[in-house]
């Protein structure tokens, strides 16, 4: 197990690394030796200033996908669920939108995330209560709930887009946002997503025994002295704050929370202890590499996250459900 | 001390009374079998027993205290409950679901684990995955999860429906040794092990008790043709009145 855990550490460690090295101009070892050491020169003030944040940026909000995915899915008790496919991000999404877009004389940087996290909350508790309504817990039936939720929520914010748009705001702002992307914040704003990240996998490893009781099914975990109800109401508000923090910070990023407890399942086992911090060492691994490859793929362009993620997370989520809908 | 008393217990599923008026007493200690037909109500009275079931008529209590007020924590340290079907949604292995089972008590260690593992002969297949064991198998590990904190009440329903003949006989007959010291209530579809095993059967038919008497008088009773509508023989072994579906294909 401490392998494990040592494995993931460095990984994430060579992550950073190799997406401090990443850029329309990649930089050499020794230039990233130079630049975490206070040199002074400007290509090495870019490396320090610029790119390091926007890097540990993207291991926050890949954390936190991972830890929001991990949640969902024991939530749900269902592998298949993520946050992005259940339409919770994209109800943070319309939140963030309308913050964006409507000037309601609320400082944007603390709105964006109320907005966010409402919407998320909401939009979880619809597919949580159109599924329980349905009986469809299994894999399908609540997938196809999630991906209708999903469906007019982002037609619902594709409208608002259009109708509350104007010269002030641009929507392309609002538009490359929504396609998933990491914005390079401040020494500040990194300091707010590491103390969030850190206040979300707190409140998720608390949720570590009662997931682990709700996987052996309600009755089992009723039994056990878990009162299902209080808990899945709690659980549900602690991931809706974690999906609205990645939202708030990296827009809508896809299969990233589907595949982060997958490879975390493998790696550490069933049981949440284990499994919600690993499901965010891996998150932050894969969305540092996959931010690494936006930055860089297309010079001097960069290319949405949420495409990246898209485009290797798309054949993997079909494998999964392949197979699950043959067994 | 863990007596369990219920008066009136009633409950409504749709238009069904799947309990009418049904009366229970038992404890501190005691084996106790409920037997009857399908659809008897049986799974319903050990659901409420374990304070599982709340919106039904009728008073349950523990220890002199309303079971609806029990808190979790609480309720799983008095009653063990075995739930009928067991399906997880993770691909546990036994050894985490029964530290799972002994995570909700303060009592069970790793000593306990340990020995509830090798009791119900779980060693060898702890750390294989659900998927991969047999249903007996699934069976002994759920069982061990729930007797892992050895609660004062246990409550079963149908623990040994998918065990081999040689599992079930150590089953009952550790019920019936743990009924002298703790109260033990298991709902059975097999009426000569009921019997045979347990000091007092409780037999149900259609959401009401149609008798509870101690075994030895249930054996030879009208009680039992009457509510399985099969003709019953009583065989005596070792002193003890066994009772059994008169097979009929040697008359």
């Amino acid at each position: 197990m401490i392998r494990v855990w040592a494995t993931l550490a460095a990984l994430l460690v060579a992550a950073i690394l190799l997406g401090l090295a990443a850029g329309h101009d990649w930089a050499g070892p020794a230039e990233i030796v130079r630049a975490l050491s206070g040199d002074p020169s400007l290509d090495s003030r870019l490396i320090a200033d610029w790119r390091l944040p926007r890097v540990l940026a993207a291991a926050g909000v890949g954390a936190l996908l991972g830890l929001g995915g991990c949640l969902f899915q024991g939530l749900f008790r269902n592998p298949l669920a993520e946050p992005y496919l259940l339409g919770s991000a994209g109800g943070a999404a319309i939140g963030a939108t309308v913050a964006l877009l409507v000037p309601l004389g609320v400082p944007q940087h603390w709105l964006l995330p109320v907005l966010a996290f409402l919407g998320a909350w909401g939009a979880t508790l619809l597919v949580l209560g159109v599924s329980r309504v349905a009986g469809a817990v299994d894999a399908a039936g609540l997938l196809l709930a999630g991906v209708a939720i999903a469906a007019v929520l982002g037609a619902l914010r594709s409208f608002l887009m259009l109708a509350l748009s104007d010269e002030t705001v641009s929507l392309q702002v609002v538009l490359s946002w929504t396609l998933g992307g990491i914005q390079t914040p401040g020494w500040s704003g990194l300091a707010l997503l590491a103390a969030l990240t850190l206040a979300c996998f707190l409140l998720a490893q608390r949720t570590a025994r009662g997931l682990d009781l709700l996987g052996l099914g309600e009755a089992m975990a009723h039994g056990f002295g878990l009162d299902v109800k209080r808990f899945v109401a709690l659980a549900v508000l602690v991931g809706a704050a974690v999906v609205a923090v990645a939202v708030s910070f990296g827009g809508l990023v896809a299969f990233v929370g589907l595949a982060a407890p997958h490879i975390a399942r493998w790696l550490v086992g069933p049981r949440h202890g284990p499994l919600i911090p690993a499901s965010g060492l891996v998150g932050a691994i894969v969305v540092v590499l996959a931010d690494a490859i936006a930055r860089s793929a297309l010079p001097p362009a960069e290319v949405p996250l949420g495409l990246i993620t898209a485009v290797a997370g798309g054949p993997f989520f079909l494998i999964l459900l392949a197979r699950r809908l043959r067994s | 001390m863990s007596r369990i008393e219920a008066t009136g217990l009633t409950l409504q599923r749709g238009s069904k009374t799947v309990l009418d008026g049904v009366d229970f007493a038992a404890g501190p200690t005691g084996a106790i079998a409920v037997i009857g037909p399908n659809g008897a109500g049986k799974s319903s009275l050990a659901k409420i027993l374990a304070g599982l079931i709340a919106d039904h008529a009728g008073a349950a209590s523990i220890a002199g205290r309303p079971l609806a007020s029990l808190t979790g924590p609480e309720r799983t340290a008095l009653i063990g409950y075995v739930p009928q079907s067991f399906h997880p949604h993770w691909d546990i292995t036994p050894r985490m679901l029964v530290q799972m089972g002994a995570e909700r008590g303060a009592k069970a260690d790793a000593a306990a684990i340990a020995a509830v593992l090798t009791a119900r002969e779980i060693d060898p297949i702890a750390d294989r995955r659900w998927s991969a064991l047999s249903g007996g198998e699934q069976a002994r590990a759920l069982l061990a999860s729930v007797e892992v904190t050895d609660p004062p009440i246990l409550i079963a329903d149908e623990p040994g429906a998918s065990l081999d003949i040689r599992h079930r006989i150590d089953l009952v007959r550790g019920f019936a040794e743990r009924g002298r010291e703790r109260l033990v209530i298991v709902v059975l579809h097999d009426i000569e092990l009921a019997t045979t095993w347990f000091e007092r059967v409780v037999v149900m038919d259609q959401g009401r008790i149609a008798a509870d008497l101690p075994s030895a008088e249930l054996a030879g009773s009208d009680v039992l043709p009457r509510v399985f509508r099969v003709p019953f023989e009583t065989i005596v072994v070792d002193g003890v009145a066994i009772a059994r579906p008169a097979s009929g294909r040697h008359t």
